[in-house]
């Protein structure tokens, strides 16, 4: 028996979200079955495109039959599918998460409960459409449905200061949708075509509006992705969300915009990056992880240093491009992909089992969490695995991304962008292993009447930590799609 | 083009800055809401003037009605004590920077802009206009050849109200009541021709500039001057026909979508013998959801029963 087909799949996979969560809506109820069947649903048909990816390919589907420029297509590309892969992996391990954390059904905590589903699977929808877009437009109509979402979630927690890092998340996040809007206009206006493909053929990179166009698009999708020195808004937004909403933003929405960045400058706008192009880029990639490495180092706080960890992590995403060349495309775009998908995975466990921490301990102080004991012991296995994805530990997929990029640096002779990079890492091992030293050597006394640790509080991230580990291997494998540039 | 044209357009211009500076730079809120509302109006002329009558009335409803009427309603919760200083306070320091950083900006893209050839798509368009269902072309764009971006935006409003609604209870009770005796009768008699234009709008949008948003838009106008002038949700509304009516032109757009797969397996592929219906059905569903959804926002919140007499 054969899989459904791509395009079937494609369906499922932006429609399903949508409609389920208008239901859950107009319904005003929260049952459990149906949010976990569709989950669980979701996570199927992501996997099951996976595997239709490696064996086809790349497939493009028109939708409504009309062709491009006049109409949109969806385009299912590798490292499109690693992100709806890992999307649907971390959007159902929050689903899980999120039945075991909003427990009660009143006050403010059975408000979250009740709007927590819809507005996660508005954003699970909006990332889902946004990954296989193929078209400028459309793209920021699901970049617009993904931050309205996120914005929505990062409010749910009613706190003062959640609600001014929402504010704030939502006006940076409208620069950048107008910003990005204003690059597509002038795309427009100079090609009069929105599809990647229609405009990567057409493309002249000596032409002012097109360069104009490239920088508004980069400077808006840079605010989005919350690329140093843009990033002021996320470390808040992430640091105060409840930690299954800081899972999906930090792990998924942030990684969306700087897919979004890679597929353009790696589709329409490759033309235009040069030695130059790079060089910036890749250093505010380099001040991104300093910055955010040595924040996340002062820290006190938990989930604000997992947030300032975030900050400089896409640093090591930005150095994609200035390594790569013409050459080694493939690789590096391949590198930049796994690294994402790492950080996705990693980020979205350590989110959740620092909230199964913090409810332990009753306190988001790192000095005052609870130590390697009783069930959180399970939560302290996600850390510890989730660490070492995210410093890139052999065989974890960290490792697999690094190794990508450490590859292409030492061919290219790149020994500022090689520094760089062994820099950042020893900054993440520091602030990681700092967190592991005090919580577990030095570990605060056990609350009297310690909350009961659920399964759906311990599972989702030890999962996700393990996967994040295991999945090094088959990164590493021959198997792997080798072509991995979007739409080439 | 005509010296007379020419020369209002020139004013029209003048008129747009003077009134984005004092949107700005107003000595208090009121004056910079009123010159806000002003320029939205004057936007949408400046779109009749581009010959888009389509975004000149949502414009027209959105920018100036709607947008206004929900920046009057929060100045009316706003204590206003020291609000007027500050806006001064700040020019030198703040705006200036602003002010130079935005002209060299604005010069810069208007080089850029003036330079563009703007192609388009137009002859595409109207070379697949046979086969598109509608004879307005402005409606075979959003709701057959783009129809997935329409969806798209469609769910991102009906997402900000669900956001809206995620942040706690209505403030409604707390809406100002304009001290206007005549509304109320004036309402009465304006609400009918408010739900006849939004009709006559879905119903031109086959042919002519209309269409769901700007239908929506003005069904939402009709809705907020009821509501401003006293009128409140009636409690039999409240609740999950309120939340189907808000949800109902997102649903329906996603039915489509999917069920017109049982005929060629293409997402959105309408069948030509079907298409026209079907893209009314999406229009009028959407059309009056967007009502509901304006509305909506203009409420702030889930509204729950509250006291006062119906209109």
């Amino acid at each position: 028996m054969g899989l459904p087909s791509t395009a079937t799949l494609v369906v499922i996979l932006v429609t399903l979200p949508l409609a389920t969560a208008t239901v859950l809506f107009a319904s005003g109820r929260q049952p459990r079955t149906l949010i976990l069947a569709a989950a669980l649903l979701l996570a199927c048909a992501a996997l099951a495109l996976g595997v239709n990816v490696q064996l086809e390919g790349i497939s493009v589907h028109p939708i409504g039959g009309w062709t491009a420029p006049l109409g949109i297509h969806w385009q299912v590309t590798p490292s499109g599918t690693v992100m709806l892969v890992v999307t649907a992996l971390v959007g159902l391990a929050g689903a899980v998460y999120g039945t075991g954390y909003f427990l009660h059904r009143a006050g403010p905590e059975g408000r979250m409960a009740r709007v927590f589903m819809p507005l996660w699977l508005f954003a699970w929808g909006g990332l889902n459409a946004l990954f296989v877009a193929a078209d400028l437009f459309n793209l920021y109509v699901a970049l617009e449905v993904m931050t309205l979402a996120s914005v929505a979630l990062v409010a749910l927690s009613a706190r003062r200061l959640a609600l001014q890092a929402a504010m704030r998340y939502l006006l940076a996040g409208l620069f950048g949708s107008m910003i990005y809007l204003l690059g597509v206009a002038l795309l427009y206006g100079q090609y009069g075509v929105l599809d990647l493909d229609a405009l990567a053929a057409v493309m002249d990179p000596q032409d002012p509006g097109s360069r104009a166009g490239a920088v508004a698009l980069t400077v808006g999708l840079l605010a989005k992705a919350a690329i140093f020195p843009l990033h002021f808004w996320l470390p808040g937004a992430h640091g105060r969300a409840e930690p299954p909403v800081s899972a999906m933003l930090s792990g998924l929405v942030v990684a969306a915009a700087f897919y979004l960045l890679l597929r353009l400058w790696f589709g329409p706008l490759a033309g235009l990056l040069n030695f130059g192009v790079g060089a910036m880029l890749g250093t505010l990639g380099a001040g991104a992880l300093l910055w955010g490495g040595v924040l996340a180092l002062l820290q006190r706080r938990l989930k604000m240093m997992v947030a300032y960890s975030t900050v400089s992590q896409f640093g090591f995403a930005m150095l994609v491009f200035p390594l790569a060349t013409a050459a080694n495309r493939d690789a590096v775009v391949a590198g930049g992909t796994l690294l994402l998908a790492n950080h996705a995975l990693a980020k979205a466990a350590l989110f959740l089992a620092a909230g199964t921490l913090v409810r332990a301990s009753a306190s988001d102080r790192i000095g005052n969490l609870v130590g390697f004991s009783g069930r959180a012991r399970w939560a302290w296995l996600a850390v510890i695995l989730a660490s070492a994805a995210l410093i890139g530990v052999p065989p974890t997929l960290g490792f697999s991304a690094k190794w990508l990029l450490l590859q292409a640096a030492i061919a290219e002779g790149a020994w500022v962008w090689l520094g760089v990079m062994l820099g950042g890492t020893l900054l993440t091992f520091a602030y990681l292993g700092r967190l592991l030293e005090r919580a577990l050597l030095d570990p605060a006394p056990e609350p009297t009447r310690p909350p009961l640790l659920t399964l759906a509080l311990l599972l989702p991230a030890l999962l996700l930590a393990l996967l994040a580990c295991v999945l090094g291997l088959w990164a590493l494998d021959d198997d792997m799609p080798t072509q991995w540039i979007p739409g080439s | 083009m005509h010296p007379v044209e020419m020369l209002f357009d020139a004013l029209l211009l003048l008129s747009m800055v003077v009134l984005a500076w004092q949107g700005v730079h107003a000595r208090n809120l009121f004056r910079a809401v009123v010159s806000f509302m002003m320029f939205g109006l004057l936007t949408a002329v400046a779109w009749v003037r581009l010959e888009a009558p389509d975004i000149a009335l949502a414009e027209a409803a959105l920018g100036a009605g709607l947008t206004g009427a929900l920046l009057l309603a929060t100045l009316g919760r706003l204590d206003q004590g020291g609000r007027a200083t500050r806006l001064r306070t700040t020019f030198m320091r703040f705006s200036l920077p602003w002010m130079a950083l935005g002209l060299a900006g604005t010069t810069l893209l208007l080089a850029v802009t003036l330079a563009l050839p703007a192609p388009g798509l137009d002859e595409a368009v109207l070379r697949a206009m046979p086969a598109a269902g509608v004879d307005s072309p402005v409606t075979a764009v959003l709701l057959n050849f783009r129809a997935w971006d329409t969806l798209l935006e469609i769910a991102v409003m009906l997402l900000a109200v669900v956001a809206l609604w995620s942040l706690g209870q209505d403030v409604l009770a707390s809406t100002p009541r304009l001290p206007a005796p005549a509304l109320p009768a004036l309402v009465r008699l304006l609400f009918p021709l408010f739900l006849l234009s939004t009709f006559y709008l879905l119903w031109r949008g086959g042919h002519g500039p209309g269409g769901a948003f700007p239908a929506g838009a003005l069904l939402a106008a009709g809705l907020v001057l009821a509501l401003l002038a006293g009128a409140r949700v009636p409690e039999r509304m409240t609740g999950a026909p309120l939340r189907c009516a808000l949800a109902a032109g997102l649903l329906a757009f996603l039915m489509v979508a999917v069920g017109v797969m049982a005929d060629r397996g293409v997402f959105f592929a309408y069948p030509p013998q079907h298409a026209p219906i079907l893209i009314a059905m999406v229009e009028i569903a959407a059309g009056l959801s967007i009502g509901v959804m304006l509305t909506a926002l203009f409420l702030g919140g889930e509204p729950t029963d509250v006291e006062g007499g119906p209109s």
